[in-house]
């Protein structure tokens, strides 16, 4: 048996190195990470990367700082199996494998211009901070946005700091609820598509970008239907079980699509047709 | 059209002088009327009536493990394995598998572990004259004539094999063991009569055009056809390791007992089985057995035309060889064919 | 880093899995330089009764001193790893109980049931909390050396949770049931390389079902094929001293 080195693979990984780390939860933890040189990642907002812990093996994580970061980009991981495990295991100054980016990320050129709606349910609030710090960084080329926020209880709000400054802004609307509430919660309490209902949409010029648990796709486009969005401008981002992020090993397959290729990121038009995708 | 004839006395020679230049891989008789492709040295070990093997000649091209990452604590590198090989004695339903997956994996973003294993393997391929068993719908499937992706083909006849000299490669292998005589009219009218009688036996298998299969998959996603696979599918994954057009793996991380280096590798993997489309927080996208039984038989007859234009299913029948709950391809068509009749049929 | 310190541990059963490891060979001794190991009945003679940082159970627990002994071996021991079928699913009563289908365990195990349900054992992980599983009648020396590695590495180990019809067919085996024999693979987990299968026999499912089993299914092609299952009771006798308990055995 003959084995030659494959600098063109797409299986070749390149060693990040962990410049910090903050625990955002019990369960969370974010990572800023820098490559070779502080090359930049070059990623769409939206894309994920494939992390590694050599020995343990690789987990699809979301890109979730904007591109208009430099030098280094964040990772915002929740540890439940294995890999995860083994990479809230690593400290600052560690290494990490990292390959990609891959998949479509959000239609950053298409939203220019439109109102946004952005709703996260939970873990969705990560990839999708990747769009909205984008947005923030360059919020006069975008019409109205507002920030929708869900989750179970208070203390799974991740990214809490950050969430306060964009409370905090006067061009952005931010509304958070909670399903079940703690004594010290003074804001909404109810599942998310109660926020909706509350806002003042131009469905013309409206887009809105959905990230969050399967369940959570399903009833959010029902409402966002009832307020007139067209499909073409409902866009979600959908997770599965990915091996390989190229299209082959068959893992995100949703009927015909594959999810780390086609999307994760999806114009509701492309997948309403489709039994597997909500 | 290039052909060349071997004379039977000289079969062994062949082989030998083949394995004198590189392995071969043939069909090997493994009792209970099983075959499976491994090396031979001889024409002795080869199996020249077969029927599909155990596994495909797909494990060639993408073996069933695979190296594709060595690290240690101060380097990663990507890496393929290969062996510079023949195969000899491929089916045309086997060459049109092949084919398949030459198309997934020379698709952007490529894939060049199986693509430098490709261009170091010559393919053989050797003619049916009449069907395996009863499982095989070739016919249904347009893979029973030779139809390209090969090097050289054989056509057994009585006293001797008529090869196809289909490539230079497979010239050079003719010319170099200089065993061969060169064909003249009387072989190629007794290669038309063959094609001939063989067009008699090999009819396609189903009442259906194979045109057709894609109009029918377009209307069959709810069936109740599926929810009877549901109640009889193990989920073994037997169906997809056995066939020639599944490439779908996991990727696997092995750790030398240092726990500093190791290697990643991919391995084979089935659609068919619980944890395939399982992510974390437990939502499995595949629970039902059903639903994942339709996704293999799409994955067959119509989410590849959308996107290769042809089918991948080369009617080989292994699916229905190796699977102990009797759940046969043919049969499956044949009920979606009943439960949705087409409009023009 | 020092090597972390590891003993062995066994309850009832045949001690064969410890023999599966003592007769190691060559890979043992790299294992050893990987760990110290402090206590090892099969080789050694030694006792040792300070903290842990892996302790390996073999056999299943039926006596109230041995719930006794294994919390105390819990308690001074940071990892505890499950080794054999004896301990992982409680030995032949246990592989009973890791099919919960009755009605295949019936078919399975036949006129022979009441024997089986005669002894009161449990395994391991219904005692204390067990970290690692290492499954099977005796072990796949492999799984248990990537076991350790896991553990070394403070990851959690999947035990497969496919058939092993899935290893079987990757080594390219005539299937048993082409050898008109019936064969407990595809609903028997994976982990062990189809082993039994590789080496002529067919898989009697010393390591337990899948998670979720078709169980129609299987009784269909059990009654289908069901000619041969005194094999896999001979297998069970052959592999599984543990039966010695037995009072009635
Ligand atoms: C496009 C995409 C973006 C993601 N972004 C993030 C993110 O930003 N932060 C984050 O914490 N998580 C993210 N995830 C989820 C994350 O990939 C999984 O939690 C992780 O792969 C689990 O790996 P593990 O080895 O730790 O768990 P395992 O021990 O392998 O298994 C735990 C569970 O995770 C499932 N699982 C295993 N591998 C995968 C996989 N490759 N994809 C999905 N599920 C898997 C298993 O089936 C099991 O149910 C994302 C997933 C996708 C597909
Ligand atoms: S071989 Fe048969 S039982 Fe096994 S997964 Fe395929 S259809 Fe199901
Ligand atoms: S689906 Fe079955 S018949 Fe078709 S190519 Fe695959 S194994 Fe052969
Ligand atoms: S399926 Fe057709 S081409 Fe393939 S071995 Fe059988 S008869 Fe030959
Ligand atoms: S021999 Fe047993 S394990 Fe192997 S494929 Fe057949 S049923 Fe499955
Ligand atoms: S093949 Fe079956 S019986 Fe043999 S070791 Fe594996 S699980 Fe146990
Ligand atoms: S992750 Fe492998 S095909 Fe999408």
């Amino acid at each position: 048996m003959n084995r030659q080195i494959l600098k063109s693979s797409h299986f070749a990984v390149e060693r990040g190195t962990i410049v910090r780390i903050k625990t955002l939860s019990p369960h969370e933890k974010l990572f800023e990470i820098a490559l070779p040189g502080n090359a930049r990642l070059n990623h769409d907002p939206g894309q994920f990367v494939g992390v590694s812990v050599f020995g343990v093996g690789e987990a699809p994580i979301s890109v979730c700082s904007s591109p208009t970061k430099r030098d280094t980009f964040d990772l915002c991981i929740r540890d439940v199996g294995r890999v995860t495990h083994a990479i809230h295991a690593l400290k600052e100054g560690g290494s990490l494998g990292i390959r990609g980016p891959f998949g479509r990320g959000f239609p950053v050129r298409l939203l220019e211009g439109n109102d946004l709606v952005l709703i996260a349910g939970g873990l969705g609030i990560v990839p999708l901070r990747s769009l909205v710090q984008y947005v923030i960084n360059n919020r006069r080329d975008f019409g109205k946005v507002s920030i929708l926020l869900g989750c179970r209880t208070p203390d799974e709000m991740l990214f809490g700091d950050e969430i306060e400054q964009w409370n905090k802004r006067i061009d952005v609307h931010f509304a958070c609820t909670v399903d079940r509430a703690a004594p010290e919660w003074h804001g909404h309490v109810g599942v998310i598509t109660t926020l909706i209902p509350g806002e003042m949409l131009v469905p013309e010029r409206t887009f809105a970008v959905i990230v969050g648990p399967p369940v959570m796709y399903k009833y959010v486009i029902g409402e966002l239907l009832k307020k007139q969005i067209p499909d073409r401008q409902i866009i979600v981002s959908l997770e599965r079980h990915m091996k390989c992020g190229l299209g082959r090993c068959g893992h995100c397959q949703i009927e015909n699509l594959y999810c780390c290729q086609d999307g994760p990121v999806f114009h509701y038009d492309e997948i309403k047709h489709i039994k597997e995708a909500i | 059209m290039a052909y060349a004839v071997l004379q039977k006395g000289r079969f062994d020679d062949f082989i030998v002088a083949l394995a004198a230049q590189r392995k071969v891989m043939a069909p090997v008789s493994k009792g209970y009327g099983h075959f499976e492709f491994e090396e031979v040295r001889s024409a002795t070990e080869i199996a020249l009536r077969y029927i599909p093997t155990i596994l495909p000649p797909k494990k060639y091209f993408m073996p069933q493990r695979e190296t594709i990452l060595q690290y240690t604590s101060d380097s990663i590198e990507a890496v393929v394995d290969f062996d510079p090989m023949a195969i000899f004695g491929v089916h045309t339903c086997d060459l049109a598998g092949i084919q398949c997956l030459n198309m997934v994996f020379s698709e952007r973003p490529k894939d060049y572990n199986y693509l430098v294993r490709k261009n170091n393997i010559i393919i053989i391929g050797l003619e049916c004259g009449d069907y395996c068993d009863q499982y095989a719908s070739c016919a249904m499937m347009n893979s029973e004539m030779p139809n390209g992706g090969y090097d050289l083909f054989v056509t057994e006849f009585d006293e001797y094999l008529l090869f196809h000299v289909s490539t230079q490669t497979g010239e050079d292998i003719v010319k170099s063991t200089g065993l061969f005589e060169t064909a003249d009219a009387s072989h190629k009218s007794r290669l038309a009569e063959y094609r001939k009688k063989k067009k008699s036996i090999f009819k396609k298998e189903l009442p259906i055009d194979s045109k057709d299969i894609a109009l029918l998959f377009d209307k069959c996603f709810e069936s109740k056809v599926w929810d009877e696979l549901n109640d009889r599918c193990l989920a073994c994954g037997n169906c997809n390791n056995v066939c020639p057009t599944c490439y779908c793996f996991d990727v696997i991380d092995e750790p030398a007992l240092d726990l500093t280096s190791g290697v990643r590798y991919r391995r084979w993997d089935s659609c068919q089985l619980e944890t395939f489309a399982r992510v974390a927080g437990g939502a499995n996208f595949r629970e039902n057995r059903g639903a994942r039984q339709r996704h293999r038989y799409y994955r067959k007859f119509s989410y590849p035309v959308k996107k290769f234009f042809r089918y991948f299913c080369t009617g080989c029948g292994r699916c229905s060889r190796a699977c102990m709950a009797n759940i046969r391809l043919k049969d499956v068509l044949m009920d979606l064919i009943k439960a949705h009749p087409l409009d023009n049929a | 880093m020092a090597r972390p310190k590891v003993a062995f541990f066994d309850f009832s059963c045949c001690e064969g899995c410890q023999l599966q490891i003592a007769n190691f060979g060559e890979p043992l001794l790299d294992i050893l330089k990987l760990i110290e190991v402090v206590e090892f009945r099969e080789v050694m003679s030694e006792k040792y009764a300070g903290t842990l940082d892996v302790a390996i159970i073999e056999g299943s627990i039926n006596t109230t001193h041995a719930i006794e002994r294994i919390k105390g071996i819990r308690d001074r021991s940071k990892v505890l790893i499950a080794m054999g079928s004896c301990a992982t699913i409680g030995g032949v009563n246990g592989i009973k109980n890791a099919f919960p289908l009755n009605d295949i365990a019936e078919y399975v195990y036949g006129g022979d049931s009441e024997y089986f349900e005669s002894i009161q054992t449990m395994s391991v992980h219904q005692v204390v909390k067990v970290d690692y599983f290492v499954h099977g009648c005796p072990i796949y020396p492999p799984e248990f050396v990537a076991v350790l590695k896991a553990v070394l590495m403070a990851v959690p180990y999947d035990v497969p949770d496919y058939p092993v019809c899935v290893e079987c067919k990757l080594n390219g085996n005539v299937c048993m049931y082409d050898r008109g024999v019936t064969c407990l693979g595809p609903v028997t987990r994976a982990g062990c390389n189809a082993w039994c299968i590789g080496n002529g026999n067919i898989c009697y499912g010393c390591r337990g079902m899948v998670s979720n089993p078709n169980e129609k299914g299987s009784i269909d092609v059990i009654r289908r094929y069901g000619l041969s299952m005194e094999h896999i009771i001979n297998k069970l006798e052959m592999y599984n001293k543990c039966r010695e308990l037995n009072p009635h055995g």
